[in-house]
């Protein structure tokens, strides 16, 4: 899932979380399905590197991409 | 109280920031070449005077080079104004001297703002968003360029999530225009059949005012206008302004602070992630509350009829386990989650009639309250009562055993 669509996802369990007819076990669920998306997203913050390649067209919509190193 | 040098700090901050870059029109006296290549002059016009500098530095290529200056000229002068902290002097920085009466990139300038400003291309409505967490971000420069590195180390600080394509361009120089034109335009292309760019920065580092003019090209202007990628402009350094920035969904002063814009910091998303999860948790502790009030009000129901030490040890218990549940939950933060789990269990274990479910009852003599403890108050004959967790037993004692008995 994109970064956005998971904190999306996390506001919509908060919204959710914070209805009082919620069911105990849905609660339950929805609380550690955003435990789950937070840890995700801290996960792929941790690891990420980041990428930088440059694009040169050779031809009219044909891209040669290589990695780009300062 | 300031010291003299905070004062000069703070008054050449004033000044730059109010003044910025300026055109200055006036007459030129006093001028002295130093053997340094340095050329110091005052500018007045009939009733004040500004002491001018032009340092050899600035730019090889000067429409009128300032050995044609001469005292009692009539210039344009293109420059900064700044004070010269350790003597306190304001003084005028001189990048660019025309004679009076030209100003030739300026009105150039200054028509084409017109021009494009009057077509609509810098109105609000046509400005789009940005999106709040690119992941592929394509930057339209030199990549021998300072721009460049700031971009990229600004964005592996704040957001490494993201992806930078690199769409090289000169960005100085008579064919940079339609270099740029053409970056712009293999973005689009790029970003249509291979990657989707959810934005596009275009621009350059700081340099000398004709470097800054090729972001002042109709054509790369109308390009930025036309781009379908939203663009952000990041052109020199704070106070410099061009025709690209005005046609951009978003102008940044410089581009280091493009990358600040285009991108989230990632400590920020780091302390929502957190906030958020401290919110999940209180409404499901909120939840789990209301329940529990729920549960002593029933609990109240259905020690109606119990004595009253029996309430007591009851919601005693009752409080234990909610203080273990209140204790889980806490924990339940930095443990992710099972805590939760144990809740609910806890939850179970609270119900009032659990020893019913389970198999006990509870036996009081016929027309009496007490619940019995001991055979003390028994003999053979008597009816008592048999409360189970659904029904009652009528029954009559055949036999009084004591515990010594057994």
């Amino acid at each position: 899932m994109k970064i956005d669509e998971s904190l999306n996802r996390l506001e919509v369990i908060t919204k959710r979380l914070g209805q009082e007819e919620v069911p105990l076990d849905e609660s339950l669920a929805l609380f550690e399905e955003g435990i789950a998306l937070a840890a995700a997203i801290k996960t792929s913050l941790d690891e990420a590197r980041l990428k930088v390649q440059k694009v040169l067209e050779k031809a009219k919509g044909t891209f040669a991409i290589e990695d780009f190193d300062l | 109280m300031y010291t003299v040098s905070e004062m000069n700090k703070v008054a050449r901050q004033m000044l730059e920031g109010a003044l910025g870059s300026v055109w200055l029109r006036g007459e030129v006296s006093n001028l002295k070449r130093a053997a340094s290549g340095h050329t110091y002059f005052t500018l007045k016009d009939d009733r004040a005077e500004i002491s001018a500098v032009r340092f050899k530095s600035v730019s090889p290529f000067l429409p009128a080079p300032t050995q044609s200056l001469q005292d009692g000229m009539e210039i344009l002068a293109y420059g900064r104004a700044t004070l010269y902290e350790p003597r306190g002097r304001y003084q005028f920085i001189v990048s660019l001297v025309q004679p009076a009466g030209l100003g030739a990139l300026q009105v150039a300038f200054e028509q084409l703002k017109r021009k494009l400003q009057k077509e609509g291309l810098f109105d609000e409505a046509h400005k789009r968003p940005l999106p709040a967490y690119p992941m592929h971000v394509g930057v339209v420069t030199s990549p021998s360029g300072a721009a460049i590195r700031d971009i990229i180390s600004v964005t592996r600080r704040r957001f490494p999530l993201a992806q930078l394509y690199i769409f090289p361009s000169s960005v100085q120089g008579e064919a940079a225009p339609t270099e740029i034109v053409s970056a712009i335009t293999s973005a689009q292309r790029f970003s249509a059949s291979h990657t989707p760019l959810d934005l596009l920065i275009v621009g350059r580092g700081g340099g000398s005012l004709e470097d800054l003019n090729v972001f002042n090209a109709e054509v790369v202007a109308r390009a930025i206008y036309a781009c379908q990628i939203p663009v952000i402009s990041a052109v020199g350094h704070e106070i410099d302004f061009t025709i690209s920035d005005f046609v951009a969904d978003r102008r940044a002063p410089t581009p280091s602070a493009a990358a600040e814009i285009a991108f989230p910091d990632q400590e920020d998303v780091r302390r929502q992630l957190q906030a958020s999860l401290v919110q999940n948790l209180r409404r499901v502790r909120a939840g789990i509350d209301r329940r529990e009030e729920r549960m002593n009000s029933r609990l109240h129901e259905y020690v109606f009829r119990l004595p009253g030490n029996k309430i007591d040890s009851l919601s005693q218990r009752l409080d234990m386990h909610l203080q273990a549940l209140l204790r889980e939950m806490q924990q339940a933060l930095t443990k992710r989650t099972r805590a939760l789990d144990h809740a609910q269990g806890l939850l179970r274990l609270s119900d009032p009639r659990l020893p019913l479910r389970r198999g006990y009852s509870i036996t009081h003599i016929s027309g009496e309250k007490e619940p019995l403890r001991d055979t003390a108050n028994l003999s053979p004959g008597m009816s008592i009562e048999t409360r189970l967790l659904h029904g009652t037993i009528l029954s009559n004692v055949l036999e009084v055993k004591t515990d010594e008995d057994r």
